[in-house]
């Protein structure tokens, strides 16, 4: 240990530092000089915050890209996308009745970039409630989510129902016809709760119906709450990974994961415009009022019983979900998709999940004004 | 894999390219550097040609804070060349604003000084469109969700196909001029004030409300409807009512599309509050607008000819014949008048004007709220209305006085029918008219039905007129041959006495068999109503209620209504006595007046 402390004190010229300083800096920065051997490599890893997420070391079979087809990190991916948009978009707008709109029409037609900014936004915050649904369909089905994995199972679900409360806030801020009405509708679920619901839609609302304080209450929750507890959360599933005994994610290939992940993200929002309807009025509501899609399903089962469709069944599929690490016990068929040995599970599963799918189906394109069946092919 | 990344590295970076292409290179660039080039071509001075040299291309709005909320209009960006009179022959985006006499612009010197400033008012105030757009598919508003396209320039993708030529030119900006500009008759306002006058001449204003014009209640109210409502709706809720809303009882005017366009650039200028006004003069106009006007009872006491001539004017003043039919007048709507005094007591008549409601349960006619004076004035005009026509012929008689109702075919389709409550009566349905006796048919004719729109004819046919024209519906319509008919087996008069519990066990045999048609209320509007024609009867409807005998609802119950859906229910159980408890029930929510058993007729 004596060769640092002479180099410490070695006094140096000023020219062998500046001709020294590139070294010095990526030293400094990443601690180690470039590995060269497998023990460097780790060492590297293991000093460095950034590289630090990844482990070290992966098991060979988990990098097999069509094991874990890299949805969880497509979602994290979107999330660091909707994170710097969302931070840009900040810089204008204004959660406000009267200026929210015009902010909307202002990065539509003025700001530089503002179109794009909010394209990428709106087409991330979509794909990432459907990416992370795969996600958990993936680890379900793969088994996963089975000890010694069950917490981190928790944790996913938590980010699920937070990935859809932060798309549903944000729904509002264009504060358009097609937010307004669908946090009407939204939060009008939220209300058919028993005993707490009216409570629940207040709390949200901050008022009996969408207005100034609802806007304020989602701006917040959009922008800071949601975001934060998200942050730590995604932390928390990441580190539990490693230390439940290893990852199904692929290392190497991430930023091929990456350029996936943005890839169609930003072809959407070159193609494809964010809707923004007419500025909102409150005494002619559209026909039908539809929710946003993902809750579509939920809005099509409150067709036929506002508790059930919107309360009780969400909640027991909720309470589901976070249970079936704890109800189905063993190591059976983790690591495998559609094991045999957990037949039963995956059906119950799948089942559950395609029902969801034609709910949302259904409630996207078939149906009409006043909730009747209508044919979206004529 | 590599190969993946490699080519979607590539994907991106290409359409970083063309988001920057896209953010950076605009159309308003090329516009404005086009002006300055044509412009600097056309100036006369170095200093001006220095001037414009030195302009580079950039965003250009117009911040209007007079006009309601504050205004952002970039309009300028692309029509650079807006106050610049040298530019009046280009094409658009770079021609002049037209200077215009008629707008309050004047000449002098040569020179031209426009009465409406860009500085002061922007555009969008005048000429609708989204201010803030810098992209022609935004900011004319051609997108279609954008409320305000500009006003008679564009037409959004969606409005119904037949309408888009109809919405387009000047005149619609008229009902923007009508904000500031509010008084009746303004030069520059056309065709507002022909909407305004047609809103009072086809009675609008007695179903609809427009703060400080009028107080209807039985239409949506209008003060807000140009808000509200593109030109394209609005156009479609005048010439097609039931388009928006199937149950709509609103007639179809018969307008020209010249009128429809009036009406509709008048609703267009409705918008609540307009510029002009304070919110506090509003208020005041709405309050006064409910208040009737100090000479309602200055007017001097009318009596005799004099009373009816007043009538007579105020009927003609008030439009009744768009939707009456009064003479050579015939609004399409509402039932014949021009024999009113023949087929009705004055009494009636102005007992029907106060409220339509308490002699027809079901009339769509809007509740007028005129003064005493003019009830009593209108009605003694229509009861003097006491000329027969000349029917020589039963053809003729059903051609003058049915087919408005009951239609050319006989069907119960006449051209008034859809807006009349009952239906008026098939008259081709066998069933129906060959189970009832003559005797019932013609007391129908020549006393009418209580509580429907169906009028005495006893003043106006003789009785060998009215046996004419059943047999001529007879062989024309019904065509079947007329049976012999046995008397039915029922009571003359209700055997069971009306009491509470024979009134609770009626109510409860009613919620289990009638309601699905009749409706829980009784009201004729039950679930299955809709699918029934004729439909079931209003037993809520007191005048026709009370104007038929005891022996007719047992006939109709037991034996049930051939011709309609009302079935025979001595055939599903039901005793003598049910029947009479459904009866008393029936007749206890009906308020009972004196005069049934003197009106009643039955068969």
């Amino acid at each position: 240990m004596s060769a640092p402390a002479t180099q410490a004190t070695k006094s140096t010229s000023m020219w062998t530092n500046l001709r020294e300083l590139p070294a010095n800096v990526w030293r400094s920065l990443f601690r180690n000089p470039i590995p060269s051997s497998d023990l460097e490599r780790a060492s590297t890893s293991f000093t460095n915050f950034f590289l630090h997420i990844h482990p070290v070391k992966v098991h060979r079979n988990t990098l097999r890209p069509l094991y874990s087809m890299g949805l969880g990190l497509i979602s994290f991916f979107l999330f660091l996308i909707l994170t710097v948009t969302g931070v840009l978009l900040m810089f204008y707008y204004v959660p406000s009745t009267t200026q929210a709109y015009d902010r909307m029409l202002d990065l539509r037609g003025t700001v530089a970039f503002g179109i794009f900014l909010r394209n990428m936004h709106r087409w991330s915050a979509h794909g990432m409630v459907g990416v992370v649904v795969l996600h958990m369909c993936r680890v379900f089905f793969t088994g996963s989510h089975k000890q010694p994995r069950e917490f981190n199972w928790v944790v996913g679900v938590l980010l699920f129902l937070l990935t859809l409360f932060s798309s549903f806030t944000g729904y509002l801020l264009p504060w358009d016809q097609l937010a307004f009405w669908a946090i009407t509708v939204g939060t009008a679920i939220a209300g058919y709760a028993p005993v707490i619901g009216k409570q629940v839609q207040f709390l949200l609302l901050g008022d009996t119906t969408v207005g100034q304080e609802a806007l304020l209450r989602f701006y917040v929750l959009h922008v800071a709450v949601l975001p934060l507890v998200m942050a730590l959360l995604v932390a928390i599933h990441f580190w539990r990974i490693r230390k439940d005994g290893g990852l199904s994610r692929p290392e190497e290939p991430a930023a091929a994961l990456a350029a996936p992940g943005e890839t169609p993200v930003a072809v959407l929002s070159l193609a494809f415009d964010a809707p923004l309807e007419e500025p909102v009025n409150v005494m002619h509501p559209p026909n039908p009022a539809k929710a946003p899609w993902y809750f579509l399903g939920l809005q099509e089962m409150v067709s036929y019983s506002a508790f059930w469709g919107g309360v009780g069944i969400p909640t027991i599929f909720v309470l589901l979900l976070l249970a079936a690490p704890y109800l189905e016990r063993g190591s059976a068929g983790v690591g495998k998709w559609f094991a045999r040995e957990r037949l039963l599970a995956n059906t119950v599963f799948l089942t559950f999940a395609l029902i969801n799918v034609i709910f949302v189906i259904i409630g996207t394109f078939f149906r009409g004004p006043n909730w009747e069946f209508i044919s979206p092919f004529k | 894999m590599r190969l993946a990344l490699a080519l979607a590295s590539f994907v991106i970076l290409l359409i970083h390219g063309l988001v920057f292409y896209n953010q950076f290179f605009h159309k308003w660039e090329n516009y404005q550097t086009a002006y300055f080039d044509q412009a600097r071509a056309l100036s006369k001075t170095d200093a001006e040609k220095a001037a414009l040299a030195a302009r580079s291309p950039r965003i250009e709005q117009s911040l209007v804070t007079k006009f309601g909320d504050m205004r952002v209009d970039r309009c300028v960006t692309c029509h650079v060349a807006m106050d610049d009179p040298r530019f009046d022959k280009h094409a658009q985006p770079l021609r002049t604003h037209p200077y215009s006499a008629s707008l309050g612009d004047t000449l002098a010197n040569g020179k031209w000084e426009r009465r409406h400033k860009f500085s002061d008012f922007g555009c969008t105030v005048c000429h609708d469109g989204q201010g803030r757009g810098l992209k022609e598919h935004y900011s004319h508003g051609e997108d279609h969700y954008w409320p305000d396209p500009l006003a008679g320039y564009i037409v959004q993708a969606n409005w119904r196909k037949e309408f888009q030529p109809k919405l387009k030119g000047k005149d619609y900006m008229q009902a923007n001029c009508a904000q500031c500009h509010t008084e009746e008759g303004f030069p520059g306002t056309p065709m507002v004030d022909r909407g305004r006058k047609l809103f009072f001449a086809s009675n609008c204003y007695g179903c609809h409300r427009i703060d400080g014009l009028s107080e209807g209640t039985l239409g949506p109210d209008l003060s807000e409807v140009g808000k509200k409502f593109k030109t394209d709706y609005l156009w479609e809720s005048v010439v097609d009512p039931r388009a928006n809303l199937a149950t709509s009882f609103m007639p179809k005017f018969n307008l020209s599309d010249d009128d429809v366009r009036a009406v509709v650039i008048f609703l267009k200028s409705r918008r609540g509050i307009n510029f002009a006004e304070t919110s506090l003069e509003r208020y005041r106009a709405a309050l006064n607008a409910r208040k009737p006007s100090a000479e309602a009872g200055k007017e001097p006491v009318l009596a005799g000819a004099a009373l009816a001539a007043r009538g007579e004017k105020l009927i003609a003043d008030r439009a009744c014949t768009a939707c009456h039919k009064l003479g050579q007048r015939d609004g399409g709507v509402a039932p014949d008048l021009s024999f009113e005094g023949l087929m009705k007591p004055q009494q009636w008549i102005e007992e029907h004007f106060r409220n339509p409601r308490a002699t027809i349960a079901d009339s769509i006619m809007p509740t007028f709220r005129f003064s005493d004076a003019d009830f009593a004035a209108m009605s003694a005009y229509l009861a003097g209305l006491k000329t027969a026509p000349a029917l020589p012929t039963p053809a003729e008689t059903y051609k003058t006085l049915c087919q408005r109702c009951h239609g050319e075919k006989g069907d119960g389709h006449g051209t008034i029918a859809i807006y009349l409550d009952p239906y008026p009566r098939d008259l081709t349905k066998a069933g129906f008219i060959n189970s009832k006796t003559m005797d019932r048919l013609s007391n129908s004719v020549k006393h009418g039905v209580a509580g429907t729109s169906m009028p005495a004819w006893g003043a106006v046919l003789k009785d060998d007129q009215v046996r004419g024209v059943l047999e001529y519906v007879f062989a024309t319509y019904t065509k079947e041959p007329r049976k012999e008919l046995k008397p039915l087996k029922a009571p003359d008069s209700n055997p069971v006495a009306s009491n509470a519990d024979s009134i609770r066990r009626g109510e409860e045999t009613f919620v289990r068999r009638c309601s699905g048609c009749h409706g829980r209320k009784a009201d004729g509007k039950g679930p299955n109503s809709l699918d029934i024609l004729p439909r079931p009867r209003n037993l809520r409807n007191s005048a026709f209620v009370n104007s038929v005998s005891d022996r007719r609802l047992f006939e109709s119950i037991l034996y049930g209504v051939q011709g309609s859906a009302m079935p025979s229910w001595i055939d599903y159980g039901l005793s003598q006595n049910d029947v009479g408890d459904l009866v008393n029930f029936i007749r206890s929510i009906n308020a009972q007046s004196s005069s049934r058993s003197s009106n009643a007729r039955g068969n």
